[in-house]
């Protein structure tokens, strides 16, 4: 029987629930506080960083389609340094998986659960996680093909919601004042579409991988173009200098906005709810992106066991940092630091590979 | 096909107890004895093997007034009327045909069954293990001196009742008919409404005290050829001693039995039963249980109807729609009801918000006790007034939803709001169409309570999220349980929440599909009435 039965538009989805999730709330912060009124052009560039890593990191994949990074990256770049190198990119994604957890818990006790402690909205979000990855690939495809419309709609409800708020000349001027922060700016929301990584392991179980450019393509371009326009939503309802003040942009954008009809008072706290499915779809993409790919690097035949092994150290790398202040810093330094290896390190390989190709064709070509 | 389907760990493997024998479980030492030639010796052995019951006629006389012989049967099992007539008047009277010629020992059986007897079912047998099982099962046995085998007669007739609107499918519009416990009458049921030699039935016998006759059919080509075979080697691996009902079945049989989620459905309804052999699915019959089981299912068949197909799409969409409302009520009204309460109340609009509380002033528990105590209090009486006959059910009733609940209220035990949230809850979960979903859900609405009385919200969606997923790893025979929605299928969704138009689907649901998925024509879609 075939193993390869992701489709294409599963592959879309994957992409799309796995990058939307926590960012979508500090998300305009971050744009705005490097790029003022630059914010949507930063989020645009930020996007296109972003969507080149994931080309490259698909075009790898459509030339080794057995195969993910883990196993290719010994192949181009020999066996132990191609280990070394994956090494880090496990670590990275473990850091990410905990980070993604502690950042969900801090929202959920300054939003909605006061009394409970941090530990326990972890905790409890890191298990369901941690039992949902026992699944195989395919499930994990379903589960992210089912949530998306979930994940999608609220943002989108709370985006048209705030139109009638909205103040054009907040957007002004469109291209920013302070070039060299809107370059940091880029670096930091390219970052929040680091979840595209995931397309890696995804390639070797789809039904076409060469249809893989397509579904990246798509994901990066639905995912960015809801980012966008949340950013600009954001922005012409509250103004650069207010949205400096707020923590959580979106989070208030929900609260500003009621629902027609007066059934309930307020959105935010629902808009939270839902919240959670995108939060969960992205940590579930982590922490299976995590453990699928200690497993290829062990060679270990059944990642059901690691899934449990892994949980207590991800949860005491959650707690690491000391406040909510610190574990931003932590966040942003980690995901521009983590864009070497989602984006430098499989455009070095796929160059690598690339040379190698045409050498080896050459020398071909030589002898015949 | 291996890494299709989950082994099922259930299944013992194929071992000797399967072969069905009388003796197995009798403790009577097994015998593959042929029969010898002797009357007596032959009847002795019988008597021996089966005791003296009181019912077991035994009845000596003259085969054509020449040759010893002896017929048995339980008189309990079949038409004294038919035997009289069609086996002993023949056999006692030579017939015209016969009176001239000679009949020699040597010819009589094949003289007896092909010239003597008005009797379709008979068969020479010389086994007497097989012999015993025959006769259990209502048979008439015919013994002549002299000769090595016996000939059966298949005489069986057994009471049945008549066929019944189905009690647990109630319709507005459509069929009326529902299975009995006789499987014969069921696939009668069945071949009647599907006269084509692609309908096959395969039989087997399963239970070594119940000897129970199990049938599955399927439509050759519709159905696909591996689920056929899974099922025959799921329902092949049964060993089991007494098989009651088809539910017995279903235990040995489906893919994650941990799971709160039926995975094969039952019914009792022909019509629905032949839609969905139609549509490629497998249905299995046991002798004794008016209800077939059909596999492999999706989740969205639990909440349709075969009514659902026979109205018009508008029709059958609506009322689709409201199930599903019904659905979702019946699994987390009570949870979103403790969270907007305790955790959550200024979501309510003030004017409400405040009748709530005024509502909730005298209560002294919190929220989640109250729900959870009426919650409790509901299923006692849901479970009370089930086995009550009716007359007094509706006594009951009365006595609990209006004085309980009214008297609850006023007491102080709950307030007026949780009763009306409980109610909404529970008629919910009795709009939805197959009780054994309507079960799930209404065992999973406790755990999501408790866990909205700890989280609010949140935990209301962490609960539903884990459901999901749970449902989203399931499989039932090789079909991911939640298509067509994930894995995704556009043909298929046109008949998950709404009904489309029969006209607008011409393809059979393609996670079944088999070879041939056509099931319009492909010229015409719909005649274009009224339209010149």
């Amino acid at each position: 029987m075939n193993t390869r039965k992701i489709t294409t538009i599963q592959a879309t989805a994957i992409l799309i629930s796995t990058i939307i999730g926590v960012g979508v709330l500090p998300l305009p912060l971050f744009a705005v506080q490097e790029g003022g009124t630059g914010a949507p052009l930063v989020t645009f560039l930020g996007l296109a960083l972003g969507a080149i890593g994931l080309v490259i990191l698909t075009q790898l994949g459509i030339r080794h389609p057995q195969k993910t990074i883990i196993t290719y990256s010994e192949d181009i770049i020999g066996k132990w340094l191609g280990r070394f190198c994956s090494l880090f990119v496990i670590l990275f994604f473990f850091i990410l998986t905990g980070l993604t957890a502690r950042e969900f818990g801090e929202v959920v006790v300054a939003g909605v659960l006061q009394e409970t402690p941090l530990e326990i909205t972890v905790i409890v979000m890191l298990l369901l996680a941690c039992i949902s990855c026992r699944n195989n690939i395919n499930v994990f495809s379903y589960i992210h093909n089912f949530y998306l419309p979930i994940i999608l709609a609220p943002v989108l409800i709370v985006v048209a919601l705030s139109l009638k708020n909205a103040n054009l000349l907040y957007l002004r001027p469109i291209i920013g004042t302070n070039l060299p922060d809107m370059f940091i700016g880029t670096l930091t929301i390219s970052a929040l579409f680091q979840g595209s990584f995931i397309m890696t392991i995804i390639i070797p179980s789809m039904k076409n991988p060469n249809q893989a450019i397509k579904a990246s393509l798509w994901g990066i371009s639905i995912s960015g173009g809801l980012y966008l326009l949340l950013v600009i939503a954001t922005v012409s309802v509250f103004g650069t200098e207010e949205m400096k003040q707020i923590l959580w942009p979106t989070l208030e954008l929900a609260r500003t906005t009621a629902v027609p009809g007066n059934v309930l008072q307020r959105l935010d706290v629902i808009f939270l709810a839902v919240w959670v499915t995108a939060v969960f779809t992205t940590l579930f993409s982590s922490y299976f992106f995590t453990i699928y790919s200690i497993k290829q690097l062990l060679h270990i035949q059944d990642h059901k066991m690691l899934s449990y092994f892994l949980f207590p150290f991800i949860f005491i790398l959650a707690m690491l940092p000391q406040n909510i202040f610190q574990m931003y810093e932590f966040i942003k330094f980690v995901g521009r630091a983590g864009l070497l290896i989602t984006i430098l390190y499989p455009g070095l390989l796929l160059m690598i590979d690339f040379l190698k190709n045409r050498r080896l064709k050459g020398s071909a070509s030589q002898q015949t | 096909m291996v890494v299709f389907f989950k082994k099922n760990n259930r299944m013992k493997k194929p071992d000797i107890g399967k072969e069905k024998g009388p003796f197995r479980e009798g403790g009577k030492p097994g015998s593959d004895a042929i029969l010898s030639a002797s009357l007596d010796k032959t009847v002795a052995e019988i008597q021996q093997i089966l005791g003296h019951s009181d019912d077991l006629v035994m009845k000596y006389f003259k085969v054509f007034g020449q040759y010893e012989a002896a017929i048995l049967y339980f008189s309990n099992l079949v038409k004294q009327d038919s035997i009289n007539h069609d086996i002993l008047k023949p056999l006692m009277y030579v017939p015209e045909h016969l009176k001239d010629r000679n009949r020699p020992l040597g010819q009589l059986a094949d003289l007896i069954i092909k010239e003597t007897l008005y009797h379709s079912q008979a068969y020479p047998e010389r086994n007497m293990e097989k012999l015993i099982d025959y006769i259990l099962c209502g048979e008439t046995l015919l013994i002549v001196d002299g000769m090595t085998e016996a000939i059966r007669i298949g005489t069986r007739n057994v009471e049945k009742r008549s066929l019944t609107q189905p009690e647990t499918e109630q319709i507005i519009l459509g069929p009326r008919e529902g299975f009995i416990e006789n499987i014969q009458t069921n696939l009668a049921l069945l071949r009647y409404r599907l006269p084509t030699p692609d309908f096959q039935v395969k039989t087997m016998k399963i239970g070594r005290l119940t000897k129970s006759t199990v049938a599955y059919c399927y439509l050759k080509d519709i159905a696909k050829e591996t689920v056929v075979q899974e099922v025959e080697k799921r329902l092949s691996q049964i060993d089991i001693d007494a098989i009651m009902d088809v539910g017995y079945l279903e235990q040995f049989i489906e893919d994650n039995p941990f799971s709160p989620f039926p995975q094969i459905q039952s019914t009792e309804r022909p019509d629905k039963t032949v839609a969905n052999l139609a549509e490629g699915r497998v249905a299995i019959f046991v002798d004794g249980s008016p209800f077939a089981l059909l596999v492999p299912v999706v989740f969205n068949q639990f909440y349709q109807t075969a009514e659902d197909y026979s109205s018009r799409f508008l029709m059958g969409s609506f009322v689709r729609m409201a199930r599903m409302l019904a659905l979702v009520f019946s699994l987390i009204f009570p949870a979103l009801y403790v969270s907007f309460i305790s955790f959550n109340p200024e979501l309510l609009p003030t004017e409400f918000a405040i009748a709530v509380a005024g509502g909730r002033a005298g209560v002294p528990y919190p929220a989640v006790v109250e729900v959870l105590m009426i919650e409790v209090a509901m299923e006692v009486l849901r479970e009370a007034t089930v086995r009550l006959p009716k007359q007094v059910g509706g006594a009951l009733s009365i006595v609990g939803v209006l004085v309980v609940g009214q008297a609850a209220v006023e007491a102080g035990l709950a307030s007026p709001i949780t009763v009306v949230a409980i109610a909404l809850t529970t008629i919910g979960s009795f709009a939805t169409p197959a009780y054994s979903a309507a079960f799930a859900l209404r065992m999973l609405r406790f755990p999501i309570m408790i866990l909205a009385g700890i989280f609010g919200l949140y935990g209301v969606v962490i609960g539903i999220i884990f459901i999901f997923n749970h449902m989203l790893s399931l499989r039932s025979f090789g079909v991911p349980y939640m298509s067509p929605v994930s894995p995704e299928n556009y043909q298929g969704m046109k008949d998950v929440i709404f009904r489309a138009p029969l006209w607008l689907m011409p393809k059979r649901p393609s996670f079944l599909h088999g070879a041939n998925r056509s099931r319009l024509g492909k010229t015409i879609k719909r005649n274009e009435f009224g339209n010149e």
